[in-house]
């Protein structure tokens, strides 16, 4: 009679062809096209070789452009895990009411674009903007400080634009915390600071992961944001492969810098990843 | 027809599919597919050139798919036999580009009514121009009492963390380099003065911006006083409030022709040569050289009036006095290498 049964547990796969194809078509193809084209020696096609390869890795200025787009990626995410752990530990902390406009808080940003949030910094950062004429009028400043078109600038603008990406995620892993652990660990004599350092932040580090990683990504690959908030002469990735694709008509060259951008980014994110793991492993321990 | 989940199903695949894929509905005829520019130039081709085109063409029907010149390139060098677009506008740069790669028809001098019209320099056989882009000095009123007159006073002392400039990936960057070179010995092929010239500017730069259009928002923030813009971008500014004005240079204002290309293996040629025409025709550039669109015309049967008038050229005589062309096609050969030295020296 058991063996009658079906099993309702497991899908068919056949569930996930569609996407499975549409993420062959439009995912797999343009990228394996792309990694044929980065072998061009030429933007005329013809010849094959690893010379675009060779033209970045040998270039001290390309492989300064790379790092410092990486290293961009952990000013963010260190920041964004700064500020937003605090707001996602007060929505977990807050009565029911406070929840709901804490949560639009953190939501907010989403609905609007993300060129319209830039520009906001835009005005904020300015000469005459809000941070400037505060300082001004509190007289701590004679001349307007140069905020705008700073690396200071984009870090603090990007932090502000993926901040949900960070808060949501580690809500959610907060809120999978049974409060009676913070109780038992203050019964067991345990303070506020070391129930937080010894019970809930190893609970709450698959969410941590998750968030670092969605801004980590998000951070590094914001051409916008960069573009806007950092000016002409602040070159990161993003707008160092628009510029050999587009103004340059060079495809080859920049299609073989995003194959290296891609590596590198995919390296970062298995080291978030194996972090991921094992703090599962510390989590349920 | 029986509702069955399985017709149910075809039903709204279907329209999905048409939905996604509009192109399957349309058949063979076509819009005619206009890649004109973005921002001001949509908005000038929108209200004036479009519907004077429908009313030569019988309302056909027409697209913009506004983009950059580097773009309409790319877009059509990826499908060169069924092009996604009909006539392209390029900056002189890209549109040497586009008839060295072959993708433009020459265009079809002898049946244009108004081609022998235009001025000298405007009448490119691969295609024409009918807009010119005329880029000096623009600076704050407010904060620069003296009119500044030449390149040179970009250099003064007094407007030292004041001066706004653009990288050289657009056409405007480009060409002040290319001016600035010629200013001290250089030429469109020997760019090296103007690198020095730039490095001896660099306490004085506030900002590199990274395309013309950050320029504008740069004045309106007031982070620069002073640097080198392009006149219709500046009429708009200065429509919305902003203080800001428009000085040629002594020099000589650099201008740029926009051309206008009927794209190769386009089924829509003959549609194409009427917007073109349409383009050409005194009765557009007169309308465009109004408030507020302000663009040159380039048909010497538009007398030059209002603004344009006061601050660029009285008459098409005074244009090509007035007007510094560069020859993009010497500019060309070395313009890649210039942006990627340019990525490399100017840091501020």
């Amino acid at each position: 009679m058991a063996a009658t049964l079906r099993d309702v547990t497991t899908y068919d796969l056949k569930l996930a062809a569609p996407l499975a194809a549409g993420f062959v078509l439009f995912f797999v193809t343009p990228l394996v096209i792309l990694l044929a084209l980065s072998f061009q020696t030429d933007p005329q096609g013809g010849h094959y070789g690893l010379s675009q390869y060779v033209n970045f890795l040998g270039d001290r200025f390309s492989l300064g452009v790379l790092g410092s787009t990486l290293w961009l990626g952990v000013k963010v995410t260190a920041l964004t895990l700064l500020l937003g752990y605090p707001v996602a530990w007060l929505h977990q902390r807050s009565p029911g009411w406070a929840r709901g406009v804490i949560m639009l808080f953190v939501l907010l940003p989403l609905l609007t674009s993300v060129v319209v949030r830039t520009f906001a910094w835009v005005v904020i950062l300015g000469r005459q903007g809000i941070v400037n004429a505060s300082l001004s009028w509190l007289g701590l400043i004679d001349t307007p400080l140069k905020l705008l078109y700073t690396e200071g600038g984009v870090v603090v603008a990007l932090a502000q634009v993926q901040m949900p990406l960070m808060v949501l995620p580690i809500i959610t892993a907060l809120s999978r915390i049974d409060p009676n652990l913070a109780d038992a660990s203050s019964v067991l004599g345990a303070g506020h600071w070391r129930t937080f350092r010894k019970v809930i932040l190893p609970l709450s580090l698959p969410g941590i992961v998750a968030g670092c990683l969605l801004t980590y990504a998000a951070a590094i690959t914001a051409f916008i944001t960069q573009s806007l908030i950092g000016g002409g002469q602040m070159l990161f990735m993003p707008m160092y492969i628009y510029q050999q694709a587009s103004t340059l008509q060079n495809w080859p060259f920049a299609a073989a810098i995003s194959i290296v951008f891609l590596v590198a980014v995919l390296v970062v994110v298995s080291i978030f990843n194996a972090l991921g793991r094992l703090s599962r492993g510390y989590a349920n321990a | 027809m029986l509702l069955t989940r399985r017709n149910l199903m075809q039903t709204a695949l279907t329209l999905g599919a048409m939905h996604a894929f509009p192109g399957l509905t349309w058949a063979q005829a076509r819009p005619l597919v206009f890649a004109t520019f973005t921002g001001s130039w949509e908005e000038a081709h929108r209200a004036v050139l479009v519907p004077a085109f429908r009313k030569a063409a019988g309302d056909a029907n027409i697209v913009l798919d506004p983009m950059l010149s580097v773009d309409q390139i790319a877009k059509v060098n990826a499908a060169k036999s069924n092009p996604p677009i009909d006539v392209m506008l390029h900056d002189p740069g890209p549109a040497l580009q586009a008839i060295a790669q072959d993708l433009v028809e020459p265009y079809p001098v002898d049946k244009s009514a108004y081609y022998k019209d235009l001025i000298p320099a405007a009448q490119e056989a691969m295609g024409p121009a009918p807009f010119f882009q005329v880029v000096g000095l623009t600076y704050n009123p407010e904060t620069i009492k003296t009119p500044p007159t030449s390149w040179a006073d970009l250099w003064k002392p007094e407007y030292k963390g004041r001066v706004g400039i653009t990288n050289m990936n657009s056409t405007l960057g480009t060409g002040f380099m290319v001016e600035l070179a010629k200013m001290h010995g250089g030429s469109e092929s020997n760019i090296d003065p103007a690198f020095k010239a730039i490095e001896a500017l660099r306490p004085s730069l506030a900002a590199v911006a990274a395309n013309p259009g950050q320029l504008a928002t740069l004045f309106q923030q007031g982070q620069i006083d002073i640097s080198p813009g392009n006149f219709n971008a500046i009429q708009i500014l200065k429509a919305r409030g902003v203080p800001v004005e428009f000085v040629a240079p002594k020099e000589g204002a650099i201008a740029f022709k926009t051309t206008i290309h009927i794209v190769k293996n386009s089924p829509n040629k003959e549609l194409a040569f009427k917007l073109i025409e349409a383009a050409l025709s005194p009765e557009v550039q007169a309308t465009l050289m109004e408030e507020p669109y302000l663009i040159v015309p380039t048909n010497t049967k538009v007398a030059m009036k209002g603004e344009i008038a006061k601050a660029l050229a009285k008459d098409h005589a005074e244009i090509a006095k007035n007007f510094v062309f560069q020859d993009w096609g010497k500019i060309n050969e070395q313009r890649a290498a210039w942006i990627e030295r340019f990525n490399r020296e100017i840091r501020v």
